[in-house]
């Protein structure tokens, strides 16, 4: 299990740095600046690690294709065609490395197992009383939903519902058509609700 | 259009994705639809949920020195000179592509076949420019005491290094010189091994363009991580073309350096070949 620190411990000059532009820093890493693909590191390694455990479903092997996915993109700085998009360049990066692995493990199926214990089967609608085992719980039921889609869906439902990317992006990143990807989409949310609708209105609706 | 056409652009609407006459028509139809009120209620209440969603993770210290290991470990060179260098990066990009058995069968053949033609072409130019300047009217038994090697070839530990075909058989090489000195002489006596090559560059990059051409037409057809895969190595490989034709240039009697020079070359030409064949 990965220690419990988060971006601890970087020095206040690192945290006026992020302030810097992709842009600035892409040109600076070019440059051989190590701080500065430490800095798009720091900026993008969260939402990077969430993406891929959430396409793979396993905590340790999410860190170590994260790591993969920062490894390809200092290697391939130079192929990064429009600066503006590193982001969307990183997304795609990490997809292709997820994907890579899922072909390698699951060879015979898209769908992915969770690594986590937190994942508790519902019996009977009835949820445990307490709000904090209930949101552990939750998170639980959403992974479990996530991995029982298939991998198209999948894709586009975490890009889309946790990391908020816009169609053009999710086009970019996947390769796939808009008009597919919010075929996919619907289909994937109709999914995933059906698994969490014991949760729509319990001690959720605020 | 009715509620079930409706509920893609209420997903939408919850999104913001959608534009302003989209916001209107979606507004003017939820105020009339109770069934498609509460949709986009339900909606709303997933999306709460989702915003609670705890994966648990964190991003460690250990990731970022992990990722710095590897990228100082990938930059660490032997500083042992030029050839060296471009020696390991080009037994790296025989290892980038790793498409098939039959691509990497077909990379060795073909450099194999490059390097041997190109070497000949250097060998017999270099030792007949040696004939014709040193010994004009001698027989050809003076052909074996010529060097059948630049001076700067190293021994023979090093050419086993080399990532093409082995050193061509000497008796072959005398005896071919043997059979046509006098027509080698007239034909390639007043080339250079770098106009040599520079002829074979050009002819590569004439194929290189034409081959690009095709494969951007057929870019869309392609699996997009098998593309990225593909230009990745095209990347390394624009990257070596870059380096040993500056050692080309800087070094242009030296055969290894041109020999390392072509290989690249036919390197890129296979890539793009073979993109296009996934294609058919």
């Amino acid at each position: 299990m990965m220690g419990a620190v988060s971006l601890v411990g970087h020095s206040s000059a690192r945290a006026g740095t992020l302030m810097n532009s992709s842009e600035e820093l892409i040109a600076r890493a070019r440059r051989g600046e190590d701080e500065a693909f430490r800095l798009i590191f720091d900026r993008y390694a969260r939402p990077i690690i969430s993406f891929i455990y959430d396409m793979i479903g396993h905590r340790d092997l999410a860190e170590e294709l994260t790591q993969e996915t920062f490894v390809r993109a200092y290697k391939n700085l130079n192929a990064l065609r429009d600066d503006t998009k590193l982001s969307t360049w990183l997304f795609g990066i990490a997809k292709n490395v997820a994907r890579e692995s899922l072909r390698y493990k699951h060879r015979d199926s898209d769908k992915i197992g969770i690594d986590d214990d937190r994942v508790i089967e519902l019996r009977d609608g009835k949820l445990p009383p307490d709000r904090q085992l209930l949101d552990k719980e939750l998170s639980g039921v959403i992974q479990h939903a996530l991995g029982a889609l298939d991998h198209d869906k999948r894709l586009v439902f975490t890009l889309k519902v946790f990391q908020q990317r816009s169609y053009e992006e999710i086009a970019e990143i996947t390769g796939s058509s808009i008009p597919k990807l919010k075929t996919d989409l619907h289909r994937a949310r109709a999914e995933m609700r059906r698994r969490i609708r014991p949760y729509l209105g319990v001690g959720y609706e605020l | 259009m009715n509620c079930e056409n409706y509920k893609s652009l209420i997903e939408d609407y919850v999104d913001g994705a959608l534009d302003q006459k989209g916001v209107r028509d979606v507004t003017a139809h939820l105020d009339s639809c109770g069934a498609c009120g509460r949709f986009r209620e339900e909606l709303v209440s997933e999306q709460r949920l989702y915003s609670r969603y705890d994966r648990g993770l964190e991003v460690s210290p250990a990731l970022w020195s992990s990722i710095e290991a590897r990228i100082k470990q990938d930059r660490a060179t032997p500083a042992s000179g030029l050839i060296s260098r471009m020696r390991e990066r080009m037994s790296g990009l025989v290892a980038v592509p790793r498409f098939s058995p039959a691509f990497a069968a077909a990379l060795v053949v073909f450099a194999i076949g490059v390097t041997v033609a190109v070497m000949s072409f250097l060998n017999s130019s270099s030792r007949v420019s040696t004939v014709a300047t040193n010994n004009p009217d001698t027989n050809h038994g003076d052909v074996q005491k010529a060097p059948t090697r630049a001076p700067s070839v190293p021994d023979k530990t090093s050419d086993a290094k080399l990532p093409v075909a082995p050193a061509p058989d000497n008796s072959k090489t005398v005896k071919v010189n043997r059979v046509a000195p006098r027509r080698n002489a007239t034909s390639t006596a007043t080339l250079t091994p770098a106009q040599l090559v520079r002829e074979a560059e050009q002819k590569y990059v004439t194929a290189i363009a034409m081959l690009t051409r095709d494969v951007n037409k057929r870019r869309s057809q392609l699996d997009p991580m098998l593309l990225a895969r593909f230009d990745s190595a095209l990347s390394d490989i624009d990257k070596t073309i870059k380096d040993t034709r500056r050692v080309a240039h800087e070094n242009p009697e030296d055969p290894i350096a041109l020999q390392y020079l072509l290989a690249a070359y036919s390197k890129k030409v296979d890539v793009l070949r073979e993109m296009t064949a996934s294609t058919d």
